[in-house]
């Protein structure tokens, strides 16, 4: 079976400051990837890398065996690639149901009652229907987010990327965001980047550690979130064991 | 959309009485009017929905006005004809330039179309064949019947702002206007669901060029004389800016308020009161100014959603929702 997501020896440099190291990683349907790293280690730029946001120095990314290196974003996003922004990016001044519809027409490639029909289908699963009339830039936080996971999700994608999704959400509003992106695993390979421990052991199968761009570590969660690389990465502890 | 049809056929029909019920001065006088709300409305289409903030619309205008008169006498067929010439030519010329145009943004575009602009204005002025300096007559004029003309401009402009109007609804309600919509509110956002910005912003920018080379070449018909100071006058974009900053950017309501008030003002200060021109450029000024302060995305946004106005509407309604239960809420599906 071919993987859905295949990312080889992936490099790339603003100046000295490297947000990919020669990083190596691929993904099946139904697989979740969690990333993990301090603030600085290339999360959302990796992410960038495969929506084609920013181009790659050196390597090669594929989705479903095919080269997308040197690909457009746009076109990205209508081959499969479904991304939710770490800050909300909805569409300020249309409806919640519009919001969805532009992604199920052009990245889903869906017209008329069938982009309809679907922009509402993917607005009931992220519990949005009630709020679909409403302008987006005037709902609340958990909402938006909602949204940014709709519009991944609405676009049709393979591959749904998503970035710090449950960061600055109440518990409560994080649970009902875990069962959204839960529900959908299955049909997609996703990746996770996220700061919530708890979050990501329920839906993420493995977990890669980047640090200054580089991959550091890759696992199963419990055993990636309890090693010994990961606590010094996050609480220094090498420095403290050197003092 | 029901009334939206009727208060547009009211409007055209209207128009096609326009000639009949104002005077030769009135219909002088509201030709003008349209041809700038179309222009308003090129320039809103550009700047609003696409966010490319033109300050070098006025070579639209010029151009479309020399392709007219030049090809009309050349060819020594009615001005009329060769209208559909106007907007050609500024397509071409808009898709052209859009190769270079298109790799600078904000700013550095806008300045960038004011520098073509000069450009093209200091080559026309030195074009002898042309006319240099001094410009073109119409001497094609003889071909026209001159009873009808007013009128005929009139409708010419009548036709094109109503037209640019329907166009517009009909090109928002549109899969394509959904994406310019989306391209106008984070084209960031709008890349990433699949949205070809570049190719809308082309597609917008051409469009735009096409409308004003067309009103163009019209308003300079209407005074059988073009010469590249007035052809290429920047004022020309800074009427369309004006009115499209101070009725409502991104809005097809925001450019005919913008108008009526631009107008409105003209005719109070220079007219009613009885002020020179220059005066009437202190009061825009100051009237760009509050309104911008007020509410910088001009009148009509703030009016329609305290009165909860629809006049123009071009949203989408959801369809009612299917029986899609939510995936949260279910707990117990997990496990």
């Amino acid at each position: 079976m071919v993987d859905v997501l295949r990312v080889a020896g992936l490099c790339k440099s603003f100046g000295v400051i490297r947000v990919a190291d020669d990083l190596d990683f691929k993904l099946a349907l139904g697989e979740c990837l969690g990333v993990i790293g301090p603030n600085g280690a290339g999360k959302s730029s990796v992410l960038n890398l495969i929506v084609g946001l920013i181009r790659a120095d050196a390597g090669s990314i594929s989705l479903d065996g095919r080269d997308i290196t040197h690909v457009p974003a746009h076109r990205r996003a209508r081959l499969g690639i479904g991304r939710a922004f770490q800050i909300p990016q909805p569409f300020p001044h249309l409806t919640a149901y519009e919001n969805v519809l532009v992604a199920a027409t052009y990245g889903g490639g869906l017209h008329g009652s069938a982009a309809a029909d679907w922009a509402m289908d993917v607005l009931g699963r992220t519990s949005l229907a009630v709020k679909a009339d409403r302008i987006a830039g005037a709902l609340p936080l958990i909402d938006r987010k909602s949204l940014e996971f709709a519009k991944a999700l609405a676009s049709k994608p393979r591959l749904i990327l998503l970035d710090e999704i449950a960061a600055g959400l109440t518990e409560p509003e994080v649970e009902r965001l875990i069962e959204i992106i839960a529900g959908v695993k299955a049909d997609h390979a996703m990746i996770w980047i996220e700061h919530i421990p708890h979050a990501l052991r329920a839906v993420a199968d493995r977990i890669l550690v980047l640090n200054f761009g580089r991959k550091v570590l890759e696992g199963p969660p419990g055993e990636v979130m309890d090693s010994r690389t990961v606590k010094e990465i996050y609480m220094g502890l090498t420095a403290d064991d050197a003092a | 959309m029901k009334g939206i049809a009727i208060s547009y056929a009211v409007t055209a029909a209207l128009l096609v009485a326009g000639p009949w019920l104002l005077g030769e001065g009135g219909l002088r006088f509201a030709t003008e009017c349209l041809l700038i709300l179309a222009m308003a409305q090129m320039w809103n289409l550009l700047a609003g929905y696409a966010g490319l903030v033109s300050f070098g619309h006025q070579v639209f205008v010029g151009i479309g006005a020399y392709g007219l008169f030049l090809i009309s006498d050349t060819l020594d067929l009615s001005p009329y004809w060769v209208l559909p010439i106007a907007p050609l030519a500024c397509a071409v010329v808009a898709s052209v330039i859009a190769l270079p145009l298109f790799r600078l943004r904000e700013a550095y575009f806008s300045i960038a179309m004011w520098v073509f602009s000069e450009i093209v204005a200091a080559l026309v002025t030195k074009a002898a064949w042309l006319g240099g300096s001094a410009g073109l007559p119409l001497r094609s004029s003889r071909l026209l019947d001159l009873d009808w003309f007013e009128p005929v401009l009139f409708w010419i402009a009548g036709g094109l702002a109503l037209g640019t109007i329907g166009g517009l609804f009909l090109l928002m309600r549109s899969g394509f206007g959904l994406g310019l919509m989306s391209v106008r509110d984070n084209d960031l956002a709008a890349m990433s669901v699949g949205v070809d910005v570049q190719r809308n912003r082309f597609i917008v920018f051409v469009l735009s060029a096409a409308g004003c080379g067309l009103a163009g070449a019209v308003s300079f018909l209407g005074n059988l004389y073009v010469s590249p100071a007035a052809a290429f006058d920047v004022n020309w974009v800074v009427y369309m800016m004006f009115i499209v900053m101070i009725g409502g950017i991104g809005t097809l309501e925001g450019p005919i308020i913008g108008t009526v008030i631009f107008f409105g003002l003209r005719e109070l200060i220079t007219d009613q009161l009885g002020y020179s021109a220059g005066w009437y450029l202190v009061a825009l000024g100051t009237v760009a100014v509050i309104v911008m302060l007020w509410s910088p995305r001009g009148l009509w946004p703030p009016l329609r959603d305290r009165f909860g106005l629809k006049l123009l509407g071009v949203g989408r309604t959801a369809p009612t929702a299917p029986d899609v239960p939510p995936l949260a809420g279910k707990v117990g599906q997990l496990g």
